[in-house]
């Protein structure tokens, strides 16, 4: 080419670039920060929902949360369900490396056995990961998993490149721009503000991801996300508060969207301090509850009133169970049987519940509680409830996996790691049960087994279940096939951006 | 306008006062059946999303915001007018070290400061007049040093001094009354300040603990039904406008009168 | 030279006041409840996680420790890193330091013109029905909290008109004129009337001393005069003041930066201590001193250069 045509070529290419760029890069505002790199240091949302566009599992989810071939291509369990042999494909990292069964190994066995994993829990059963040949991977556990397939799916058990941690070691690979097998890799993150993500050309999935590249900002702030969403800046808001779903909804150009999801809202009393202690007093907390009204005042009928201590959107759901009835008359009765009309309690929260919290506190007072609302930041509600320091809390939490082991370890059992989600809640049968539902694999015996943990978590009022929120986002309109699994994975890969 | 500016500030008083009697509502009572109503017969101010009543919480309101303008102004001014005379007064290394206190104290975020005494002491108002206490004396200090180095050569200082008054003396019977007038003017000022940090304070999640009914707090909270519900930050935030705009009246007013003296 | 010497000393005098506020905010943090390690893992991290990174960090060391270690640091240029993000203190502070920076800066030179013009002609038509008005508009102005009228600003004018960006701060200088305007408009709107109060007041003062008049009896004109001697003695405590206001706008920063979601340093600060990141509260708490410190000596210097007779 001649030089005075390579320049109107190269800036034809310059402005097709742009224009491209600005078409081709969804906006994702959320109020989760992404903080760090290394997909099994952290289990803080934000990380979550950037982990799962980075790292490529071995296993995928479908559309239809069906498990499907990830990384590998196929996998045999053997009779006694302790080994599991897995053929990886052929596939390539962000850097043209090859995927091997080598990293798969050292991927899994850091986020199983690396005192750093800060979620080891649904690998617990392993013995050991081994690469049997350049492309066969094979895991053996000690005990059966029942949902062992399910937990190789999860945010952390992304397959990291085991050549480069060796070459910049764990801090240096993880710093900002690591290698990836997802359908992505970082282009630019700015700390504490957003992080740009371009398409992996390596990414196994043919022609996947079709949307070239992903901003997620961080915006804390609900009012600045909803007005951003409404001025076109953004395409995706996270989270849309309850009260702006159907203001944002009506607006042009952009519709809400209420997801499934895992998430359930639930009031903590502690165990191990007077007075929810007592079982009646935690039956009377509960029968205060109008928890149909509660719901309703809150996410304005967008939620779905809570019935057991599992979320209903997991397996082995128990849709026959109740939490004792609302009728204050009949819990204050039970106040004053146990002499404790008038006994005062403290509620702790962060400043997202104050609603919930004023309706709390309202209703128990009814019954006769005296109830004083703390609110604290997330930091010190942490180191609260960690060192067993409230006496009453309400806050969510969620699964990864719509198998309730993981739940279950996390929320109900307290020799599993989290005390019961620190509410000290101890039932030596809860955590046989537990035990013994993971072993199973008879899907029947299983129902069983986890139908009575729920039916003895709710007779004892471990917790007071509220409801089960779905996700609430904003989509704008021009965005196509884009959804947050109840796993907090976006379907990115799926999704494209029409033009307008 | 002074005289507008005391109208208002009166008038809160005594919203503030009489609160019981010119509320209609319980303003914690919470009513499932009229969450988020626009204004009208039952509820002159609408209510908000628990079923509260916001024009009863509006009135009870008052109290919170004139004790918190009307306290937390009072350490920074005990302290900086203390400092800031004794330091005038002296001067020499006295004047020295309170000067480095205030190169100390005013580069300090005053919103680290807040965040952080909030977070060691835990919400509440009294943590806030503390941080306050801790930065909020320097303009005080500033003032009355300036005019404590003024008036430590006036006539009367020196004329007490050979008749040999103590300097503790002179401080208070002199030094002190004289230098009011610049200090009451930005006290004015002060308060309004006060009171508008203190709903920042509430806007980032820092204010004081539900269900207390505060203006700042209140307007923050509204903020999410800034289209459907207005009227959750429309009368609170009016209430904080007209109870500022008093107090600035007032200090106006007052400066204006100072100045036709001298 | 004298006036290089004054900038030596005061910047020697810098030092003691940057370390008494790095003491103080350390004694702060250290004080502050609150386990940063859990914020950083998340929720169903696994005690024996915490406790390692707990002890990666030296968390749990006595505090003399962690103070000498981080004064250490200090001194050969090393600020620390974040516990959330893993990266360098000063990293994070590069990235952020100069958006607040543009924002406040910004903020003056919307408010510096209205300032002066406001406070002039007020001031020459006092008590004049323009004068009650613009006092009238300040007070409400000082009286509206910032954190309201910023969300109705981003309602109205960027997304009912669509005239400015509601968030961010925009990749080209022309682009951050535009993403910033709304923010420092907001914050403009309360820091005018405070200044214009002052200046009026100073310009008040001065236009009826003594030297005025018998500048007027020796023929001078009421312009040349007020040009040269009203304006110029009237600057200086508004000076003052402005320094102040600074000093204040940096921290206050963060109300609008949280609204116009604007990457600033406010943010980061509060953010910080809500995540217990003491390293980065720390930095950035300097920084903030610093930069106050050279505003002051700026506006001595300047200060200075308006009326000699106030040079150090």
């Amino acid at each position: 080419m001649t030089t005075d045509k390579i320049i109107p070529a190269a800036m034809a290419l310059m402005l097709s670039a742009t224009v491209l760029s600005a078409q081709d890069t969804i906006r994702i505002a959320s109020p989760n920060k992404v903080t760090v790199l290394d997909p099994i240091v952290s289990a803080a949302g934000g990380n979550i929902e950037a982990y799962g566009q980075l790292y490529a599992r071995l296993l995928l989810k479908g559309p239809d949360g069906a498990l499907q071939p990830g990384l590998a291509e196929s996998w045999e369990v053997s009779e006694d369900g302790l080994t599991y042999t897995f053929e990886l494909r052929d596939a390539k990292f962000s850097d043209g490396s090859a995927i091997t069964a080598e990293d798969a190994a050292f991927s899994l066995t850091r986020v199983s056995k690396d005192e750093k994993s800060a979620y080891p829990a649904g690998f617990a059963p392993i013995k050991e990961v081994s690469a049997v040949d350049e492309d066969t991977v094979q895991i053996t556990l000690e005990h059966a998993s029942a949902p062992m397939l399910s937990n190789l799916e999860i945010f952390n058990a992304g397959i990291v490149s085991k050549d480069d941690v060796d070459e910049r070691g764990e801090e240096g690979a993880f710093a900002s721009d690591p290698v990836t097998s997802g359908p992505y890799m970082v282009k630019e993150w700015k700390p504490n503000d957003r992080i740009t993500l371009t398409a992996n050309p390596h990414y196994w999935r043919e022609g996947l991801p079709k949307i070239q590249n992903v901003e997620l900002i961080e915006v804390s702030d609900d009012n600045a996300r909803a007005t951003m969403a409404m001025a076109g800046e953004i395409d995706v808001n996270r989270y849309v508060p309850w009260a702006q779903v159907e203001e944002v909804n009506n607006t042009d150009g952009v519709s809400v969207a209420l997801e499934p999801s895992t998430m359930l809202y639930l009031v903590l009393p502690n165990h191990d301090k007077a007075p929810f202690d007592n079982l009646t007093v935690r039956k009377a907390a509960a029968m205060a509850l109008d928890r149909e009204a509660i719901t309703n005042a809150v996410t304005l009928g967008k939620a779905e009133v809570a019935n057991s201590t599992f979320s209903n959107a997991l397996n082995f759901h128990d849709a026959n169970l109740q939490p004792p009835a609302y009728d204050p008359a009949a819990a204050r009765k039970l106040l004053e049987d146990e002499g404790l009309v008038g006994t005062e309690i403290t509620m702790m929260i962060t400043p997202t519940f104050e609603q919930l919290a004023t309706l709390l506190k309202a209703q128990w007072d009814a019954v006769g509680f005296k109830t004083t609302v703390e609110r604290v930041d997330a930091g010190l509600w942490w180191s609260n409830m960690a060192k067993g320091e409230y006496q009453v809390t309400v806050n969510w939490y969620y699964n990864e996996t719509e198998d309730p082991d993981l739940a279950v370890r996390w929320a109900l059992c307290d020799t599993c790691g989290s005390q019961s989600y620190y509410t000290n809640y101890h039932n030596e049968e809860v955590n046989k049960l537990t035990d013994e539902a993971l072993r199973e694999r008879d899907e029947a015996k299983r129902a069983e087994l986890y139908s009575k943990i729920q039916q003895i978590t709710l007779d004892e009022l471990a917790q007071i279940p509220l409801y089960y929120a779905p996700f609430s986002i904003a989509y704008a309109d021009r965005v196509k096939g884009l959804t947050l699994t109840p796993a907090l994975q976006w379907t990115l890969e799926d999704a494209e951006l029409t033009p307008e | 306008m002074f005289v507008i500016g005391v109208a208002l500030v009166l008038i809160w008083g005594l919203i503030a006062a009489a609160a019981p009697l010119l509320a209609t509502h319980d303003p914690y009572a919470i009513d499932f059946a009229a969450i988020l109503k626009a204004p009208g017969a039952e509820h002159w101010f609408g209510t908000d999303n628990v079923g509260r009543d916001t024009y009863s919480r509006v009135v009870y309101g008052a109290r919170l915001a004139l004790y918190i303008g009307l306290l937390g102004v009072v350490a920074p001014l005990v302290i900086g007018m203390t400092i800031g005379l004794v330091a005038g007064y002296f001067g020499g290394w006295v004047d020295t070290v309170a000067m480095r206190l205030v190169d100390i104290t005013v580069p300090f975020p005053f919103f680290v400061l807040v965040l952080s005494i909030v977070a060691v002491l835990g919400p509440g108002i009294e943590n806030y007049f503390i941080a306050l206490a801790l930065v909020g004396w320097v303009g005080y200090a500033r003032l009355a040093r300036a005019e404590a180095l003024v008036l430590r050569q006036s006539e009367f200082v020196l004329a007490a001094r050979t008749m040999g008054f103590s300097h503790g003396y002179i401080l208070l019977r002199h030094v002190l009354p004289n230098s009011l007038s610049p200090i009451v003017v930005y006290l004015m000022t002060d308060v309004t300040l006060v009171i508008l940090f203190g709903a920042a304070l509430g806007f980032l999640g820092m204010g004081v603990s539900p269900p207390a009914a505060e203006w700042g707090v209140m307007i923050a909270e509204g903020q999410t039904y800034i289209s459907t519900a207005w009227w959750i930050s429309f009368f609170p935030g009016l209430a904080m406008v007209l109870i500022g705009v008093g107090f600035a009246l007032i200090g106006d007013g007052l400066a204006r009168m100072l100045r036709i003296e001298r | 030279m004298n006036t290089l010497r004054f900038i030596a000393f005061r910047l020697l005098q810098a030092i003691p006041v940057l370390l008494g506020v790095s003491i103080i905010t350390f004694i702060l943090m250290a004080a502050t409840p609150g386990d940063p390690v859990r914020l950083l893992v998340g929720d169903r991290a696994s005690p024996e996680t915490i406790a390692l990174v707990r002890d990666r960090y030296g968390l749990d060391d006595p505090i003399l420790f962690q103070y000498f270690t981080y004064v250490k640091n200090l001194i050969v240029g090393d600020l620390g890193a974040s516990l959330r993000y893993r990266v360098p203190v000063s990293q994070l502070i590069a990235q952020h330091y100069p958006v607040t920076l543009f924002l406040v800066i910004y903020t003056i030179v919307l408010t510096l013109p209205p300032v002066v013009f406001l406070a002039v002609w007020s001031a020459k038509r006092q008590n004049g029905p323009a004068d009650q008005v613009i006092r009238m508009l300040g007070v409400l102005g000082l009286a509206v909290p910032v954190f309201w009228l910023a969300l109705l600003f981003a309602r109205f004018f960027g997304v009912t008109l669509g005239w400015f960006p509601v968030s961010g701060f925009g990749e080209t200088v022309p682009d951050h004129f535009m993403h910033l305007f709304l923010p420092a408009l907001s914050t403009a709107i309360w820091v005018v009337p405070i200044l214009v109060r002052t200046l009026r007041s100073a310009l008040l003062d001065e236009m009826n001393r003594d030297y005025v008049l018998t500048g007027h009896s020796k023929g001078l004109g009421e312009r040349q005069i007020f040009r040269t001697h009203v304006f110029p003695n009237s600057v200086l405590p508004t000076l003052n003041l402005f320094a102040v206001i600074v000093a204040y706008l940096l921290g206050g920063s963060v109300i609008v930066e949280t609204v116009y979601a604007v990457p600033g340093m406010g943010k980061l600060m509060v953010d910080s201590i809500l995540a217990r990141d003491y390293f980065v509260v720390q930095g950035a708490t300097l920084v903030f001193a610093l930069t106050t410190i050279l505003v002051m000596l700026a506006v001595d210097l300047l200060s200075a250069l308006i009326d000699p007779r106030v040079a150090p």
